[in-house]
């Protein structure tokens, strides 16, 4: 199964976050609470971590992109050797957890 | 300034404020007869390279500096050849390449200005100090004390000097003031204080030139004050508030007669040598009065010159 | 991503223009409230300290009054200050300093001293309730020999303040909460925007916006949405609020016919004010209304807050309503939009 991970609304405010650093390159595994890559807010740092366990199959932004709030920006497969296909543009979205004050 | 020098300052400042004030043309004015040791006795003490900052208070203090008498005139007169040509008066004058940096009207508003001047002396590692001079009526102030709290905190090279004239217009300093000294404003700063019979040259000379010292040596600010009275009121709108008696009382302890007997006691001068230096002191008075009366006033185009 | 403008956070861009400044002369200081090893409340002073230590990056006590006045006294001595005062409210409390003696100190001395000092501070609402939110920049326009500038992105946060710490006296350079988060591109080099230079943000035909600051942002949404129902709005941001660039929003208003003026702070002598009576002097009859907050304090309060400030809908509305006014030929109808009802 795939899902695409993405970052949820925190305000109206922000509607642009910059990836600082992915911690894994597509093909590794990532099990719960591992940290996958860091983005930048105005005002912060923030750790994405893995809510599950999953390989990173895709990603859609390069260290120093932007990305938009709500807008996936890597797909994930539950197992490393899953077709991705058409559906990296319709699997479920798994929102990324954190707070922008 | 030796002692004739301090004497032959003090007696042209006497002389230059009586001479404007007998003008029908002197304008708003703060004159300081009877504090004129307070202004001497603290610029006797500065050298060349420090500066000074004042309240409104200024023509004393400018002159004790050495700013030219010709040029003071001509900017209380509103004349372009003045200090600041014509715009900034007695309450702003400002000649900072005579180590004047300024007269400011606004009460306690110079304060936080002299620590900048500090801050910029303490930056580019000159060995001169700031020295700013306010009465008691900005003692009150939020300003002083933000002031000495950041002199103190960052050790800025900065000499408080507190005329206390013991009126603040018709408010006399116990009716405004809590401390038991206004020295006593600095001690909360770990600031060093001190409080000095403000009539007497000698002893504000002494007080300001030691205070000096330590603020050089890179220990931080100190703070001076200096217990004086003026002869006369505020300004020269404002009423006066005393009775005649006090103010008879108050002129007794003219600080230009106090000098003078202290140096007939001591032969360090004659009838004759005072006749001389009195006359001088006229001559220097006319001859500032005659460059401002035959300057032009600006131009009416000048109201827009330098504003930004 | 063009390195010749990256793409970068507002506050990045302010960061980036102190520390060009601060390398290039030795004598540009910072201080205020946590610009320090905190990086300012915004981050927006961060790796200054780092780069340059705590004699030119200083934390100061809150004593807005002192640290502008001495901001003001090393200026005028030599140096070239810049003043963090981190809400635009306390500006309040350092107007003696700032007024009284910066912007008089050339004028009063004959132009023997003068103080090249920036006051840098964040206007707007954001929560944060009456006395966190003003916008009070209108205040400061009237002050002969105060500049007086408001970027609305990171390439004029960038430019406006390298502009800043060249000028030869005092300028205010107000910034707003609600740009923070909005990243831009702005120049990796040294490209100062000049003083007195508004920008045309967004080429239209039907009507000119005049904006500055965060407002800017609502009036090219409200634009934007204008757009689908067939209005072409030209955007104006101002950019520069002391001088005003009346050429420029004479030349736009020409051109489309009406005016209308957004604003966060209030209407009563407001920018949009000033604006419109310049540009009646300057072209007699005018089609003009103004956008800005209603006559009460803004609260922290999310409802009320939203209700007191002018929002992308009653930009869009007074946008309407002022072309509905000149359709139906009632010119200079004014409206104090921002409220309920109000339109």
């Amino acid at each position: 199964m795939l899902y695409r991970l993405s970052t949820p609304g925190v305000g109206d405010e922000v509607v642009e976050i910059r990836v600082l650093q992915w911690h894994g390159e597509c093909g590794k595994a990532f099990a719960v609470g591992e940290l996958i890559v860091e983005l930048e807010t105005h005002k912060a740092l923030i750790e994405v971590r893995a809510g599950q366990s999953g390989v990173l199959r895709r990603v859609f932004a390069a260290e120093g992109d932007w990305i938009r709030v709500g807008e996936p920006f890597a797909v994930f497969s539950e197992r490393p050797d899953e077709p991705l296909g058409e559906d990296t543009e319709t699997a479920a979205v798994f929102l990324a957890k954190f707070v922008v004050d | 300034m030796n002692a004739i020098e301090r004497l032959r300052t003090m007696m042209l400042i006497r002389a230059f404020e009586r001479t404007l004030a007998a003008r029908p043309d002197h304008g708003f004015q703060l004159l300081s007869a009877g504090e004129e040791a307070v202004a001497v006795g603290l610029c006797s003490a500065l050298q060349p390279g420090d500066q000074l900052l004042t309240g409104g208070r200024s023509i004393g203090p400018a002159l004790a500096r050495g700013v030219d008498p010709k040029t003071v005139m001509a900017e209380l007169l509103g004349k372009s050849a003045g200090v600041n040509r014509g715009k900034a008066g007695r309450g702003h004058l400002a000649d900072p390449e005579h180590g004047f940096f300024g007269a400011h009207a606004v009460v306690g508003g110079n304060l936080s200005i002299a620590a900048g001047v500090a801050l910029a002396q303490q930056l580019s590692g000159q060995p001169n100090i700031v020295c700013v001079l306010f009465g008691d009526g900005a003692a009150g102030s939020g300003a002083l004390h933000e002031t000495l709290n950041i002199a103190a905190l960052w050790k800025l090279p900065l000499l408080f000097v507190c005329n206390n004239n013991q009126l603040s217009v018709s408010t006399p300093r116990r009716a405004a003031l809590a401390p038991r000294r206004l020295a006593d404003l600095a001690a909360p700063f770990g600031v060093p204080a001190q409080t000095v019979d403000g009539m007497d040259v000698v002893a504000v000379a002494e007080a300001i030139a030691s205070a000096a010292r330590g603020v050089r040596s890179g220990a931080g600010p100190a703070f001076v004050e200096c217990e004086s009275e003026r002869f006369g009121p505020h300004s020269t709108t404002a009423r006066e508030t005393r009775d005649p008696e006090t103010l008879e009382r108050i002129r007794a302890r003219c600080p230009i007669l106090r000098l003078t007997g202290d140096l007939e006691l001591a032969g360090a001068v004659s009838p004759a040598s005072l006749a001389t230096l009195e006359a001088e002191v006229e001559a220097m008075v006319a001859e500032a009065v005659a460059f401002a009366e035959a300057a032009p006033y600006p131009s009416p185009s000048e109201a827009l010159a330098d504003v930004g | 991503m063009s390195a010749k403008a990256p793409r970068v956070f507002f506050r990045e861009a302010i960061a980036r223009a102190i520390a060009e400044a601060m390398r290039a002369d030795p004598r540009v200081i910072v201080l205020g409230q946590d610009v320090g090893a905190f990086g300012g409340a915004y981050r927006e002073f961060e790796g200054l300290y780092a780069e340059f230590g705590g004699a030119r990056v200083r934390d100061t006590p809150v004593a807005e009054a002192a640290i502008m006045g001495i901001g003001v006294g090393a200026a005028a001595a030599g140096y070239r200050t810049l003043v963090s005062i981190t809400y635009m409210d306390f500006v309040m409390l350092a107007l003696d300093p700032l007024v009284n003696y910066a912007a008089k100190l050339r004028f009063k001395t004959a132009g023997r001293l003068t103080a090249p000092v920036v006051l840098k501070t964040t206007a707007g609402a954001r929560g944060q309730g009456v006395a966190h939110s003003q916008c009070l920049e209108s205040w400061l326009m009237s002050v002969p020999g105060l500049t007086v500038v408001a970027p609305s992105n990171p390439a004029d946060a960038y430019g406006l303040m390298r502009s800043a710490l060249r000028a030869d006296g005092p300028v205010v350079f107000v910034d707003h909460k609600r740009l923070y988060p909005i990243p831009g591109n702005a120049p990796a080099s040294d490209v100062p925007v000049p003083f007195g230079q508004a920008r045309i943000a967004r080429p239209g035909t039907d009507i000119t916006i005049t904006a500055h600051s965060f407002m800017v942002q609502v009036a090219l949404t409200a634009a934007d949405a204008l757009a689908k129902e067939g209005l072409s709005v030209e955007v104006v941001d101002l950019r520069s609020l002391a001088p005003l660039d009346i050429d420029t929003i004479a030349a736009s208003v020409s051109r489309t016919g009406a005016l209308l003026t957004v604003e966060e702070g209030q209407l009563t002598c407001g920018v949009g004010a000033e604006v419109a009576a310049r540009l009646r002097e300057r072209q007699g009859g005018l089609n003009v209304a103004r956008v800005g907050a209603i006559a009460a304090p803004v609260s922290s309060n999310h409802v009320l807050e939203a209700a007191a400030i002018p929002d992308v809908e009653r930009v869009a509305q007074g946008v309407r309503a002022l072309l509905r006014a000149r359709e139906s030929g009632h010119p200079n109808s004014v409206c104090s939009g921002g409220g309920p009802g109000a339109v």
